[in-house]
């Protein structure tokens, strides 16, 4: 793979932690990166095999949009003129476009590998210059966007034959992205991957009470914690001691209110998004990890989970049942379900130790097959392969 | 003070009502044509003002170009009504405000000085909110209403927000009479409370003969789309009346920051031919689906009153609502309708299954108290007495 360059669209410089995991699992294999997107916060890494073109205020943009004009005059005029000519066509916003744009043309890339296929449209120019596109199939994206805007399932179904590679976060997610044109034959199931010697397992957590029950997401309908809730009331109800803490949603109004409404202040607490290596604590420390969501590619937050020897108790939605096996290595529920929810915390607060080490021991054991960063660098590779090595 | 005869109200609201918002603007015409005069106090962002009431705009700062207007619009009203101003100050001060922070409060509340008015009534209590001593500095009398979203709802994320408001002397009005034993537990005294409930116009919305044992049973919800309606929850109910058979339709109208969640919900529940989502529409077609449609339901997590079950019930529509505060109240359970406890899609399908097979003699029982109950205890009418009322009683402050 040395000899491949590959430019990664994230929107946001840094990105979100799994886009991360990829790029600096790809530096590590001496891969050229060029990591391109709105700077949000100044970031660096330590391999000089990555070049991060960032664009914040409107000197950094003027700045960029002057030296890669010049730049490209100066070795591409032809190519230049050619983008120019698809921008004035195509694009919205002219000189935005071509601050994002140039700097890609510029480095011409064996790939450009898109995280978040919302934008495809603006990005099928690649194609023209010869660089291959390749795609990330991730959660929303592609689970409810098209759904509940249909002007995107429009986008995708146009795009989506031009594409040279999808990455699937999940099996699932490619099915759901075959409803748009997405050909099946392009596309790869690339897990996200954890580095498990950052992820210690433990499990003599069973004898705490009250139960620690955990959740941690962004405040968001999909994430469906007001399901989570209407479950801690049942759990109450069958006089189930416990504490849940939602971490990520502060200040709710809808969960501040249901929490008062179905009278849990003693029992559920919400708190601010913590930093990445607190929240691993805090699933440490708790009995169950609860993912109430009514969509995911798959969550994240369940893989750490199970690497670090939490049971948890998953909808069954989007690609959560590649990774769990109900009542093997943790729960599925269906979604939109707090009675079963409740059912199965149940289930684990009533499991003997022995049980519950031998379930989370499962679900780590599921996560060393599947989900290390090491086999998801290798799945990515074999995908940027395929796509450079394809007509 | 006001030297006149005719008693003036300023009436605070976030903004102009709308022409579809019968509430307010009922009320405002009710109190006009009983000899008050009405000012409405906004702090709409769109200055346009009401046709038929003076209206005053509250200082605008999200207009760079007019700050320096609006700051000189505040030194003018504070100069020309030095008393009012520094009576706002010094109240605040007594309450414990910085200086800064006592300047900044008459400032923001400079739009009140140069009216003489009779009562300072706040539309919402959440409109109360920084302006507690307004009404003691001007000399009005102040009266409060609470609808709602801002009782039970604001106070869970903003705690003890109300505590300078119940400290002070104000008459208040409420939707319901849970909505007063909730204010009355809290220390306010019992004669300050008016429950005064909404009302609708009667003669616009009249019950129609419907065809009877339809063979797709129509339901219809009319609301913003908020997760206050309980809308998810409705929709969990009709995705287990379809597994179970039963032909229906559900509309929904009404516009909203939830249209995508309640789109994924009706997705992922199959129940995309089984839905339909109007948005907003105007108050003559609200009407048409009245008529269209046999069931209505309201199964909202929290709920001042709910106008439109009183529209829906006159119109002749049989109705299923959740027990949430004001509902309670607006549908006497298996007399004029059905009470459902709220957050409970099983216990709302039970009561639709229910519902679905009683007879057209039981139905039309029902609708018949409904309708005769709405027509006496619900008018315009009534309303505009019990709001002249509330203004004139004065006793008991």
């Amino acid at each position: 793979m040395e000899k491949y360059k590959i430019a990664i669209f994230s929107g946001e410089i840094p990105p979100a932690t799994f886009v991360n995991r990829l790029i600096i699992g790809l530096a590590e294999r001496k891969v050229q990166l060029l990591l391109v997107g709105h700077l949000k916060k100044r970031v660096s890494y330590p391999f000089d095999n990555i070049k991060i073109v960032g664009y914040s205020g409107r000197i950094s943009k003027l700045w960029l949009f002057l030296k890669y004009s010049f730049l490209l005059l100066l070795y591409k005029s032809k190519d230049k003129r050619k983008l120019d000519l698809w921008i004035d066509k195509n694009a919205k916003n002219k000189i935005l476009a071509k601050i994002r744009f140039y700097p890609i043309l510029y480095f011409q890339p064996d790939i450009f590998h898109l995280q978040w296929v919302k934008s495809i449209a603006d990005w099928v120019w690649v194609k023209e210059f010869n660089i291959k596109l390749v795609v990330s199939l991730r959660g929303s994206h592609i689970n409810y966007t098209p759904i509940c805007q249909p002007e995107f399932a429009t986008i995708y179904k146009q795009y989506f034959p031009f594409v040279d590679g999808f990455h699937g976060v999940s099996a699932n997610i490619i099915k759901e992205a075959s409803k748009y044109n997405a050909n099946s034959e392009k596309s790869k199931v690339v897990y996200s991957g954890l580095n498990l010697e950052k992820f210690t397992f433990t499990t003599n957590k069973i004898d705490s009470k009250p139960l620690q029950i955990i959740s941690v997401g962004r405040s968001h309908w999909v994430k469906g914690y007001r399901y989570a809730l209407d479950a801690m009331r049942i759990l109450k109800d069958s006089n189930v001691k416990f504490t849940y803490t939602i971490i990520g949603v502060e200040e709710e109004e809808e969960l501040l209110f249901q929490r008062a409404q179905l009278d849990l202040q003693d029992e559920v607490v919400f708190e601010k998004t913590l930093p990445f290596q607190e929240v691993l604590e805090r699933i440490k420390a708790a009995n169950v990890l609860v993912l109430p969501s009514l969509e995911e590619g798959i969550a994240n937050v369940v893989l750490e989970a199970m690497a670090l020897g939490t049971l948890v108790v998953s909808t069954n939605c989007g690609g959560m049942s590649e990774v769990i096996q109900h009542q093997e290595n943790g729960f599925l529920v269906p979604t939109r379900n707090p009675q079963e929810m409740a059912e199965a915390i149940v289930a684990i607060d009533k499991m003997i130790p022995e049980h519950y080490q031998n379930s989370a021991r499962n679900a780590r054991k599921k996560i060393e097959e599947n989900h290390t960063e090491i086999k998801m660098i290798d799945d990515m590779l074999t995908l940027y392969t395929n796509v450079c090595e394809s007509k | 003070m006001n030297q006149n005869s005719k008693q003036r109200i300023g009436l605070v609201l976030p903004n102009i009502p709308a022409y579809s918002e019968t509430f307010f603007n009922s009320k405002i015409k009710g109190l006009q044509e009983s000899g008050f005069e009405v000012v409405l106090f906004s702090k709409s962002k769109s200055n346009t003002k009401h046709p038929n009431c003076k209206t005053v705009f509250a200082p605008n700062f999200t207009v760079r170009p007019k700050l320096v207007i609006e700051l000189v619009l505040i030194i003018w009203q504070c100069l020309m009504h030095p008393n009012n101003a520094f009576s706002l100050f010094q109240l605040n001060r007594k309450e414990g405000l910085s200086i800064k922070n006592a300047v900044k409060n008459s400032c923001i509340n400079s739009y009140f000085f140069s009216y003489q008015l009779d009562w300072l009534h706040f539309g919402f209590g959440t409109m109360a909110l920084k302006s507690e001593h307004v009404a003691d500095a001007i000399h009005a009398k102040m009266a409060v209403s609470f609808r709602g979203f801002d009782f039970y709802v604001y106070p869970e994320k903003n705690p003890k927000c109300y505590d300078l408001l119940f400290s002070k002397i104000v008459q208040y009005h409420v939707l319901s009479e849970k909505m007063k034993m909730t204010l009355i537990q809290a220390g306010i005294r019992a004669t300050t409370i008016f429950k005064i409930t909404p009302a609708i116009d009667v003669h616009f919305f009249e019950p129609v003969e419907r065809k009877v044992n339809q063979p797709i049973k129509k339901f219809l919800t009319i609301g913003r789309l908020h997760w206050i309606k309980g809308l998810e929850y409705t929709l969990e109910a009709f995705a287990v009346l379809k597994k179970q058979g039963i032909p229906f339709h559900y509309t929904i109208i009404g516009d909203g920051i939830e249209k995508e969640k309640l789109m994924f919900a009706v997705h992922q529940l199959g129940l995309q031919d089984n839905v339909t989502f109007t948005g907003k529409i105007s108050h003559q077609e609200v009407k048409d689906y009245y008529v269209k449609n046999d069931f209505y339901l309201q199964y909202s997590i929290q709920e001042g009153f709910g106008n439109a079950v009183l529209e829906a019930q006159v119109m002749g529509l049989l109705c299923i609502v959740s027990d949430a505060d004001g509902l309670e109240e607006n549908i006497i359970d298996t007399q004029t309708g059905f009470v459902v406890p709220k957050r409970n899609s099983k216990l709302l399908v039970a009561k639709i299954v229910e519902v679905l097979k009683l007879t057209e003699t039981e139905k039309i029982n029902i609708i018949d108290r409904s309708v005769a109950r709405i027509k006496t205890s619900f008018t315009l009418e009534k309303q505009r007495e019990q709001f002249v009322n509330f203004y004139v009683d004065t006793s008991i402050l």
